[in-house]
């Protein structure tokens, strides 16, 4: 899978569950467990945009992205552990003395910070350079495109068209500040965020940058975009659309960091190279000291995984999303005609056409990744019983047949036909209405999922969408029966996906499941999760929601994607991070 | 002279506007909400309403127009409170995806464009040029035949396939030009930095262009060679190399001037492809990520800057034209 | 005295798609200091390739010529057709000099006259800049140019058809060429103009005691100005004398039908204009015989069949007045005597 550097979605990581994770591939991972890790050289991450979306901490929003800044020069309260496996996932302190304190249910959260950090011109840390870091997204006008928990979460008002009335620290109503003031306190080395709701997560969003320090004076609006002040071991000295060259961090104190070990002497990002260039230069590692930042071309794949000379070089993971086509539910209220669409589905042609299970995933279960190894427990109501098995045996009980089930499909339209009369003729003649996004490889799926609905009598007619698709469908007027989506999860909690997709509150709801009489049950369950601090019990709650959402088919879920990644031969040490769905890139050393 | 030079700047400047509001009806007519674009999927409706007042976009087009126009005197300033920052005059606005005024983009970009198109230039003129006459010196015979092979891949091979195979190739693969990462390097700070970042667009470029000009070349001068002056210069007792070199060259000269002046110009409105492929920074590649980002402010320059271009060289040639050829000289 | 220019036995050919073409076949002329000879015909007679190859401006690489073409320079002479090209460059311009027909073509439209004629004088006496500028402004005035300094600042556009070839002519003289050929100097001139070029080439023939050899199909032009003519059709020469006795009493059947064909001031509107009736014969495929016979009307005056079977030889009971026709001379005479007096009626 590709991913798409503006609009990437965030990988949520595994818990601090001991479970092991055989859901997950790893390819190998270099030698590193052999050698010692030496300092010096320069790593290259050879990318075909001409930028990173944004280097400002508030408003970074990709994954690999923010897991590559975090790793060199962004340090944020708390982090991931940048270990290989499940452990990946966990969060470590960082800036924070510990993973923060919640209290009041959830609904406070204390971070303390430790001593000796700095920003990249010596001034030492405090707590008001956290909370003027927070400050900033509210500035929404100057400070755009990051996440906006906080503008949702943190308890300030909001006026009577639902906007907060703190707007930032460029421009705001001494009302609006007061507010602020109250919700973000700092006493000496502590911050307190109040928040108006129970998020018992709230630590993770603590890896993003929303939450980080910024000096005030130093805070250039727009602009800080380009050179945002270094508070980890490497600071930026070049942002052009030729690269992003990043050298050491003299100011950085290695005793106040337990998280990051530098080894190179500078990290560059090398902008604007052709995709095919970049694999030419990994396939005759031409720059040996250089890694692909953004995974090899499909047509490539082969060459690097079924080539032995490169069994060190590559690696293929899931990658964060769970893809899935949502049902509009108040356009087909009629289960069966749901239920048949999903059973006539031709998943094997699709998964082969797209790659094959080498590449391209594995059939979805529910629209929680299997990299939220917490939170995921493959649904039996829908798909494959076991994730383990990606394209062989699948559970009969369940009805899943990869190239279709084509008896079930048809008993259900044939129970539709009595059930929901004016649906079925509707599904049958007029046809039901998908959307897609433009793309080329429509050419060829378009007429393989034609030729598997006809099975049972089902016409389908796809809305291409060329531009502006997500703005597009969030439209409830303008959506159509089905439209595709995917999803990946802000952070290692299934509480950036369940509610989201699904509660009518949610960011991404698709699915207008509100009238649907198993909606209220299910809200109410969403609401007891988002309170529930004890982890396990929160887990448990929502592979319940999940399944019951794979029950009540408000989405079609249809793969979970895997990724590929490959690097030159003097990259050393270089592992699956389970917490974005990208090498661990802090931990990369050059075998010089 | 300088009448006839004014009055083709007043039009110059009225058709260069005239291409900036073009590029902003069209930018108008989109079927969809540019504001829209600027996040992702989990863009809520309250970023987008922020974004596009933060672009400008929320403002009537009359008036976005207004203000870009203005802003090339005055200069702009964008933000609100202590984010206030201004792109000073000539402002051509501010990218919000490269987080810079412009005009200074342009700054950026605009050498090595100019270095790009002056150097292919050179090599193309003497390549095609020199070709061209050796084809028309040697006709039906051997050298001939080499440049009509040489014209026919020049003039068929497109310059992504020429770009890429050179870059694959020549600097991965055989490694004889090796890759240059570190951007732009200026001939005096660092002359082999220079050559290593230009040679491989050069040498794309030239063979598009040589081929052109080997053909243009040799039909131009075979057509001179039959022409009654040459004649009279053999009767006169002229050498056959002062006869082509001199009499029929000067003949030659005007159109293919004329040719060269209106193609280098297009080259500095941005080599679009050669530049991408590549990784030149010129203006050919800021002008495509623009309009893929819909980067309104900095398509509108980079097209206002290319109709100049086009139009100053083509007064130019039009003046040197007047030197080249004195029959169309005024009087 | 020596001749300037001995064309003797001058054949050449030269190969296209349809085959070869033998565009000059057995030429001889000659030409003395002081002389002008003018070569007359219609076009394809052969009378440009022969002009061209005195210089040897001729296509080296594809046409073949035999023969000899002798210029005699004041010590010295050369065979062009055996002669290297570089020697022959050393003569172009400087012992034989030619101006073409169209003076507007034949001028480089870009550069100024007076650089066009110092080039000329330049190349066979290099680095003499000023001499060589000197001289142009002088040939200009020789010629007849009015402000000849400033005139030699000028393009050729800026000059008229006349002032033209009055340029063209000084560029010529510039090195005191032992022989001028002029190839339908003033076809493309004006009548008036016409009268004046030639004038001006008498005036400088006398001056300068040159040769000169004119090319022209213009039987007035060569009334005007030749001395002896050479008449050719199909690339021989049919008829060769002077010039009294070309046209008071032509021998060749082809010279009477020119002579015929020359409108007439004081004609009567209702009289048909003379034409030769047929074409000139393709010059690739040579017919057997007298190449004159599809349009001539002395055949029956011929020994029977001889015309068709036999090409006629250049002969002459008087050695400057030789033509070609097996016709005996003393029936020719008396037949064509006829005509030109009906003719000049």
């Amino acid at each position: 899978m590709r991913k798409n550097a503006i609009s990437t979605r965030v990988l949520a990581a595994l818990s601090a569950g001991a479970l092991v994770s055989t859901v997950i591939t790893v390819g190998a991972t270099s030698t590193a467990n052999a050698a010692t890790p030496k300092a010096g050289g320069t790593l290259y991450l050879l990318e075909h945009t001409p930028r990173l979306d944004h280097y400002d901490p508030s408003r970074i929003y990709t994954g690999r992205d923010l897991a590559f800044m975090n790793s060199f020069h962004t340090r944020t309260l708390v982090a991931y552990n940048p270990v290989p496996g499940d452990k990946g996932a966990d969060l470590v302190p960082d800036l924070a003395t510990n993973t923060g304190v919640p209290s009041n249910q959830a609904k406070t959260w204390k971070f303390t910070l430790r001593q000796g950090s700095t920003f990249e011109d010596g001034v030492a840390i405090t707590c008001d350079h956290v909370k003027y870091g927070t400050s900033r997204v509210f500035a929404t006008d100057v400070i755009s495109d990051g996440p906006q928990y906080l503008v949702s979460w943190l308890d300030i008002p909001k006026d009577d068209k639902g906007n907060s009335i703190y707007t930032g620290p460029y421009k705001n109503t001494p009302a609006g500040v007061a507010a602020f003031n109250k919700a973000v306190t700092c006493s000496g080395r502590t911050i307190t965020f109040n928040l108006n709701k129970s998020i018992a997560d709230f630590n993770y969003l603590a890896t993003y940058g929303v939450i980080s320090p910024v000096q005030k004076k130093k805070d250039t609006g727009d602009k800080y975009d380009l050179n945002p002040q270094a508070t980890g071991p490497y600071k930026i000295v070049e942002n052009s659309n030729t690269q992003l060259r990043m050298v050491r961090n003299a100011k950085w104190n290695k005793s106040s960091d337990t998280v990051r070990t530098p080894y190179p002497d500078e990290v560059i990002i090398q902008f604007g190279l052709d995709e095919e260039v970049i694999d030419q230069i990994i396939l005759e590692d031409s720059i040996p000291n250089a890694v692909n930042f953004g995974g090899p071309l499909p047509t490539n794949r082969d060459k690097f995984f079924k080539d032995a000379k490169f069994a060190n070089r590559r690696m293929n993971n899931s990658d964060p999303y769970a893809r899935y086509i949502a049902f509009n539910v108040a356009k087909m209220p009629c289960i069966e005609i749901r239920q048949a669409m999903y059973y006539a589905r031709d998943a094997k042609a699709l998964l082969d056409y797209a790659g094959g299970p080498d590449y391209a995933g594995s059939y979805a279960t529910g629209v929680i990744s299997p990299l939220l190894a917490t939170d995921f427990a493959p649904t039996k109501v829908v798909g494959p019983s076991d994730h383990k098995n990606t394209a062989d045996v699948l559970d009969a009980t369940t009805g899943f047949k990869p190239s279709g089930n084509v008896a079930k499909a048809q008993a259900l339209m044939d129970a539709a036909k009595t059930k929901c009369p004016a649906e079925y003729t509707r599904a049958t003649t007029t046809g039901i209405t998908i959307d897609v996004s433009q793309s080329s490889t429509l050419n060829d799926t378009i007429p393989i999922n034609e030729k598997a609905f006809a099975r049972v009598g089902i016409k389908v007619n796809y809305n291409i969408i060329k531009s502006g698709y997500y703005p597009t469908v969030m439209n409830a007027e303008k959506q159509s029966d089905l439209s595709t989506s995917g999803w990946g999860a802000d952070w290692a909690n299934a509480s950036t996906v369940i509610p989201e997709l699904f509660a009518t509150s949610g960011g991404f709801n698709l699915s207008q499941n509100s009238k649907d009489p198993a909606y209220k049950a299910f809200e109410d369950k969403v609401n007891l999760a988002m309170k529930t601090t004890d982890r396990k019990k929160q887990a448990a709650l929502w592979k319940e929601l999940d399944k019951e959402a794979m029950k009540n088919f408000w989405v079609l879920p249809t793969l979970f994607g895997k990724a590929q990644e490959v690097w030159g031969s003097k990259v050393q040490n270089v592992f699956f991070w389970v917490p974005q769905g990208n090498p661990a890139y802090g931990k990369m050393w050059i075998n010089q | 002279m300088p009448r006839f030079i004014l009055r083709r700047a007043y039009f110059s400047l009225i058709t260069i506007l005239l291409v900036s509001i073009v590029v902003y009806g069209v930018f108008s007519i989109l079927p969809f909400d540019p504001a829209a674009l600027t996040c992702g999927q989990k863009c809520t409706p309250q970023v987008i309403e922020a974004n596009r007042i933060k672009l400008g976009f929320d403002k009537p087009l009359w008036e976005q127009y207004w203000l870009f126009l203005s802003g090339i005197f005055v200069g702009r300033t964008y933000g609100a409170g202590s984010a206030e920052f201004s792109c000073p005059a000539p402002s051509f606005g501010y990218s919000f995806n490269e987080n810079m005024c412009v005009t200074d983009m342009l700054k950026e970009a605009l050498p090595i464009t100019v270095n790009l198109a002056i150097g292919a230039f050179v090599i193309w003129m003497v390549v095609g040029v020199g070709l061209g006459l050796l084809a028309a010196k040697f006709r039906g015979r051997y050298p001939d035949t080499l440049s009509s092979v040489f014209v026919l891949l020049g003039t068929s091979l497109p310059t992504f396939v020429t770009g890429l195979f050179l870059l694959v190739y020549v600097s991965i693969k055989w490694k004889i030009v090796p890759l240059s990462l570190e951007g732009y390097k200026s001939l005096f700070d660092d002359p082999l930095g220079y050559f290593r970042y230009f040679i491989l667009g050069w040498i794309t470029l030239a063979i598009a262009y040589a081929a052109f000009y080997t053909r243009f070349t040799r039909a131009t001068v075979l057509e001179t060679l039959g022409e009654d002056y040459i004649r009279t210069a053999r009767a006169k007792g002229l050498t056959e190399s002062v006869v082509l070199l001199k009499h029929t060259m000067r003949a030659v000269l005007a159109p293919i001037t004329t040719s060269a002046g209106l193609d280098i110009a297009g080259l500095i409105g941005g080599a679009i492809i050669t530049e991408s492929i590549l990784n030149l920074g010129g203006l050919g590649r800021m002008t495509i990520q623009a309009v893929y980002e819909f980067d309104l402010s900095v398509v509108v320059a980079t097209t206002m800057l290319a109709a100049a271009v086009v139009i100053t060289m083509n007064l130019i040639v039009d003046i040197a034209y007047g030197y080249l050829d004195p029959r169309v000289r005024m009087k | 005295m020596k001749n300037l220019l001995e064309i003797k036995d001058l054949k050449v050919t030269f190969p296209t798609d349809d085959g070869f073409v033998h565009a000059v076949d057995g030429v001889s002329i000659s030409v003395t200091p002081g002389e002008t000879v003018a070569i007359v015909g219609e076009s394809g007679s052969g009378k440009t390739v022969t002009s061209l190859s005195v210089i040897g401006l001729h296509n080296r690489r594809v046409t073949q010529i035999s023969g000899s073409i002798i210029v005699n320079d004041k010590n010295e002479s050369l065979d062009i057709v055996t002669a290297p090209l570089d020697k022959i460059r050393s003569y172009r311009g400087r012992v034989v000099s030619m101006i073409f027909q169209d003076p507007m073509s034949s001028l480089h439209p870009y550069y100024r006259i007076g650089s066009q004629l110092a080039e000329a004088y330049l190349v066979h006496n290099p680095g003499q800049k000023e001499a060589a500028n000197k001289k142009a402004v002088e040939m200009l005035e020789l010629v007849g140019i009015p402000e000849p300094q400033v005139r030699a600042k000028e393009y050729p556009h800026q000059f008229s058809g006349g002032m033209r070839q009055r340029v063209m002519i000084a560029m010529a003289l510039m090195n005191d060429p032992a022989v001028l050929i002029a190839d339908e100097p003033t076809t493309a001139l004006d009548v008036t103009v016409q009268a004046q070029i030639l004038q001006l080439l008498k005036d400088l023939q006398t001056k300068l005691n040159m040769g000169i050899l004119l090319i022209t199909h213009d039987l007035g032009v060569v009334a005007q100005v030749a001395d002896r003519v050479s008449v050719m059709y199909a690339g021989r020469i049919v008829e060769q004398g002077n010039v009294d006795d070309i046209f008071y009493s032509p021998h060749a059947p082809y010279t009477l039908g020119l002579l015929k064909s020359v409108p007439r001031i004081g004609a009567k509107s209702s009289e048909r204009l003379k034409a030769i009736p047929g074409q000139p014969p393709s010059l690739i495929n040579l017919p057997t015989g007298c190449a004159f016979v599809p349009r001539c009307e002395y055949i029956s005056l011929a020994p029977s069949g001889s015309c068709a079977t036999l090409k006629p030889e250049l002969l002459g009971s008087n050695d400057e007045h030789k033509s070609r026709c097996h016709v005996p001379e003393d029936k020719r005479d008396k037949t064509f005597a006829a005509e030109i007096k009906g003719a000049r009626a």
